[in-house]
């Protein structure tokens, strides 16, 4: 059997932290919905050994951390590649892009081209640069103001009544117990 | 259009003489029937001269005799006037050119939400939408989606059924999404939200619960009415009951079906262009719905003041203070709804109508309502009141027969008021069931609404039993409701339970009713120590409220007679396409694996951090927030870590809120999740990771992944 050639040593972190790292990056691209076995494995080593390079220099941070940071790095640079001239606000690259491929259909019908150095199918860039989503419509304001409802002498009279029993709480209770006993005293005289 | 113009009535036969003859009619026959009632009970019980405790009992009597009275001639007259095409009825002015003409307004279909079953919403949607695709009117429509849930997982389900709903039906830009930061003032406030942001786009506005259905051809006709009716303010439907799986539903479903339509058209008979608004399933005219019929506050605090809870009916009296009119629209297809599963369902329903309609007394007294529009605020009112005023008259029942000398209920002493008193109440609560059901079992087409002639009788037969032992129970509950608000204060639920199969646990149902099953037992101890005979009078009621609990649990079940045809209905036996489709849609998403139990509390925050497009679909949706302040950014870098850290559970609603209305934040922690070592995360994190791949499968409907 010939013998094969692993393009793959870390000079720093440990196999089990790398171990860490190409699991994390596993579950990150099947989380893009990349469901090709074969693609994944070969972005994840594409990254692995792009962050194995930079964690050489960052031997204090975990290779997990850098190769999420890596793969950041590489779809910030795809996605400026595609959408970059669309001023489109620094901080929100990654979302609007992450939006604008799953909106091209780009998971499911252009996984190859994800992060991929060929130039994608101009279709997928079309769709890409498409407006990215609408909520709302364009908003045209009214002014819906409350007209007040003149309720009439009873309310006010009630209003004044709450008002008053609000800031006196002993007489109101006082009320409800002449209320209760006049309603007894009642009961009692037309049934005895 | 200005406030007080009076828009002229487009037709002839809408005259106000005939308007006023309607009414006219309808209420002398109720007149009548109450003073009828009234004589004859006034003679039975003052025999001897009335006494204080039965002037009392007359002073109760004769509201609860005036409801039965309305009720009843409603649906005499409605039997009579929907035998055959009424004229009045709006749907009937629509000539067949009218129904050819293409349609020149816009029309915002909008269903305000609030942490509702997410897959229903959407799916309802998706079927209305197809229904107007198929009409070929679907350019006249759009949609939205204005979202309160204050849930993150529903939130999150939203945004995301949203956005497979669109790409689905090719609906970006007709079918819209918009959440709420603040939910001020409920659904009300919602709705006015979307007026102020986008009410002139559109001329008419279609409002839609979350368990609402119309039909296509139903929305495009209410537009074309609306739009050779212009006096027309609002044009609510009468929607049909469907989608009921348990006992008590299908009971509810069925009566509606085999009694409600007569009703509609007995309303419709009186109301007419001063009809009420239900909230939901009506087109408003958005004009003067902006400019007239924005809620104050009521003033004072609540029960009774602050925010206007039933707002429908208080939208629909100042749309007519506004000089325009308010029309039901009795129909027998195209526009749904569904109804509480259960008795406990609806009580905690019943609770906060009440309250919403208690408000409405100071209402009563404002100036400016027309006579119609006041009566309707009366009718909500009583129909709560009703309950204490009934509970009054039997407990004054029960110390009249406890008192000395011969009772003045004695009906079985051979005097006849009291009997023809008796046979006139049941007359008017059986005597137009009893026709409708004649009426039914006459239809050439019965066996297409109700399964058979034997399902339909036994149906009816067992309806009877239930309404009687529902009623007690529902007296009691609104009685304690009304009291409760008139005290300011809640009422406590025991948490309702559901057990893995669907079943009610029996312990919500059981807390919730030993209070009053204790109190027939012995009310009726004390009734049977009165008079065995007033024991026999006031049985059934005692019985119904007694049977409470095992009537609340064996209702609450799936065994429904549906086997036996029992409860049948037209949109069970046949269901229209609308329902068909909802329904087929909704099996299958319904198919779908729940989360397991440890991520499933915090599931749509889990999906809204990790998931890229979620992640990136969440952002998305956020508005730009302005710059923050120092302090307000180490807040929230404070609880990002913590998250991280300790996991969801560590952090409370308003903390969880804090970091998922901030886009930034949300970008950040999208990368520090995943970038982490495991040994940084909390192990729910972690597991998270692990297992969300598994967790989420490619789509087993048109809405899930």
């Amino acid at each position: 059997m010939d013998s094969i050639r692993i393009d793959f040593a870390p000079q720093t972190g440990t196999a089990d932290e790398w171990n860490e790292a190409y699991a994390r990056l596993s579950d990150y691209f099947r989380a893009h919905r990349l469901h090709s076995r074969v693609h994944r494995t070969y972005l994840i080593l594409e990254t692995l050994k792009r962050a194995s390079e930079t964690h050489a220099r960052h031997p204090n941070v975990s290779p997990t951390e850098v190769a999420i940071h890596e793969a950041r790095r590489m779809q910030r640079a795809w996605l400026r590649n595609i959408i970059g001239d669309l001023n489109i606000p620094e901080g929100r690259l990654d979302a609007s892009g992450r939006m604008a491929f799953l909106l091209s259909g780009g998971p499911s019908t252009y996984p190859e081209y994800f992060l991929a150095a060929d130039s994608p199918p101009q279709e997928m860039v079309d769709a890409m640069r498409q407006p990215i989503i609408q909520s709302g419509p364009d908003l045209a304001f009214s002014s819906m103001v409350p007209r007040p409802i003149d309720l009439g002498p009873i309310s006010d009279i009630a209003e004044d009544a709450g008002g008053f029993f609000d800031r006196h709480p002993l007489l109101r209770y006082a009320l409800l117990a002449s209320l209760s006993a006049l309603v007894l005293w009642g009961v009692y005289t037309v049934t005895r | 259009m200005t406030s007080q113009s009076s828009p002229a009535t487009p037709s002839k036969r809408f005259s106000q003489a005939s308007i006023r003859r309607r009414r006219a009619t309808f209420f002398t026959a109720v007149l009548i029937t109450l003073i009828a009632g009234l004589w004859l009970m006034g003679h039975s019980l003052g025999r001897n001269g009335l006494n204080g405790l039965e002037i009392a009992m007359l002073a109760v009597f004769t509201p609860l005799f005036y409801q039965l009275s309305t009720g009843f001639w409603t649906a005499i007259i409605g039997l009579a006037v929907s035998r055959k095409s009424d004229p009045l009825n709006l749907l009937n002015t629509l000539s067949d050119e009218d129904k050819a003409a293409p349609l020149s307004a816009s029309t915002a279909i909008i269903m305000p939400v609030y942490n509702e079953d997410v897959s229903r919403i959407f799916e309802g949607l998706r079927v209305i939408y197809q229904s107007l695709q198929q009409e070929g009117q679907l350019p006249h429509f759009d949609f939205f989606v204005l979202s309160d849930s204050d849930n993150p997982n529903k939130w999150v389900e939203e945004e995301l059924a949203w956005l497979e709903l669109c790409r689905q039906l090719d609906g970006f830009g007709r079918i819209f999404y918009r959440k709420r930061r603040k939910p001020i003032n409920r659904k009300s406030g919602n709705v006015s939200d979307f007026c102020r942001r986008w009410g002139k786009r559109y001329r008419y506005m279609v409002v839609l619960d979350a368990d609402s259905i119309m039909s296509g051809s139903l929305l495009t006709n209410m537009v074309r009415i609306m739009e050779k009716h212009p006096a027309a303010g609002i044009i609510q439907t009468a929607p049909r009951v469907f989608g009921a799986e348990t006992l008590f539903g299908r009971v509810m479903q069925f009566a509606h079906a085999a009694y409600g339509e007569p009703f509609m058209a007995g309303l419709n008979y009186l109301s007419m262009g001063n009809a009420t608004f239900w909230g939901h399933n009506a087109i408003i005219r958005l004009k003067p719905f902006i400019e007239d019929c924005a809620l104050p506050e009521l003033p004072g605090r609540e029960p009774f003041g602050g925010h206007i809870l039933s707002h429908d009916f208080v939208e629909s009296a100042l749309m007519q203070k506004a000089g325009h009119q308010v029309w039901l629209l009795p129909v027998d297809e195209g526009s749904y709804e569904e109804g509480p599963p259960t008795l406990l369902d609806t009580l905690k329903r019943d609770r906060r109508w009440c309250q919403g309609n208690m408000q409405h007394f100071w209402l009563l007294f404002a100036r400016g309502w027309n006579a119609l529009a006041r009566l309707n605020f009366f009718h909500g009112i009583l129909s709560y009141v009703a309950s204490p005023l009934w509970f009054a008259f039997l407990i004054l029942a029960t110390i009249l027969a406890a008192m000395p000398g011969p009772s003045s209920l004695a009906i079985d002493k051979g005097f006849s008021s009291g009997l023809v008193l008796l046979f006139l109440t049941l007359g008017l609560l059986f005597v137009p069931k009893l026709l409708l059901l004649i009426r039914q079992l006459s239809r050439k087409d019965l066996a297409r609404h109700f399964h058979s002639r034997r399902a339909l009788l036994s149906s009816v037969l067992l309806d009877t039993i239930f309404f009687s032992i529902l009623a007690p129970i529902l007296m009691v509950f609104h009685s304690k409701f009304v009291i409760f608000t008139l005290l300011g204060k809640g009422v406590r639920w025991a948490e309702q339970r559901r057990k893995a199969d669907g079943a009610v646990d029996w312990q919500e149902s059981i807390v919730t009713f030993t209070g009053i099953t204790i109190m027939a037992a012995l009310w009726g101890l004390i009734a049977f120590w009165c008079s065995p005979t007033f024991a026999a009078w006031i049985s059934p009621v005692l019985i119904g409220i007694g049977l409470a609990i095992p009537f609340s649990i064996f209702t609450a079940g799936l065994p429904s007679g549906r086997r036996r045809g029992w409860f049948s209905t037209l949109e069970e036996l046949h269901p229209p396409p609308v329902i068909g489709e909802l329904q087929h849609h909704l099996s299958k998403a319904h198919q779908r694996s729940d989360p397991s139990p440890a991520l499933a509390r915090n599931y749509g925050l889990m999906q809204a951090i990790l998931d890229p497009f979620v992640n990136a679909l969440h952002v998305s949706l956020l508005r730009q927030r302005q710059r923050l302040t120092p302090e307000s950014r180490d807040y929230l870098d404070r609880l990002r870590k913590r998250l991280i850290r300790e996991g969801p559970q560590s952090l409370n609603k308003r903390e969880l809120s804090a970091l998922m209305y901030d886009p930034d934040v949300m970008i950040r922690l999208h990368y520090d999740l995943w970038s982490a070592p495991a040994g940084d995360l909390a192990p729910w994190w972690d597991s998270a990771i692990r297992q969300y791949n598994i967790l989420t499968r490619e789509p087993v409907t048109a809405l899930y992944r």
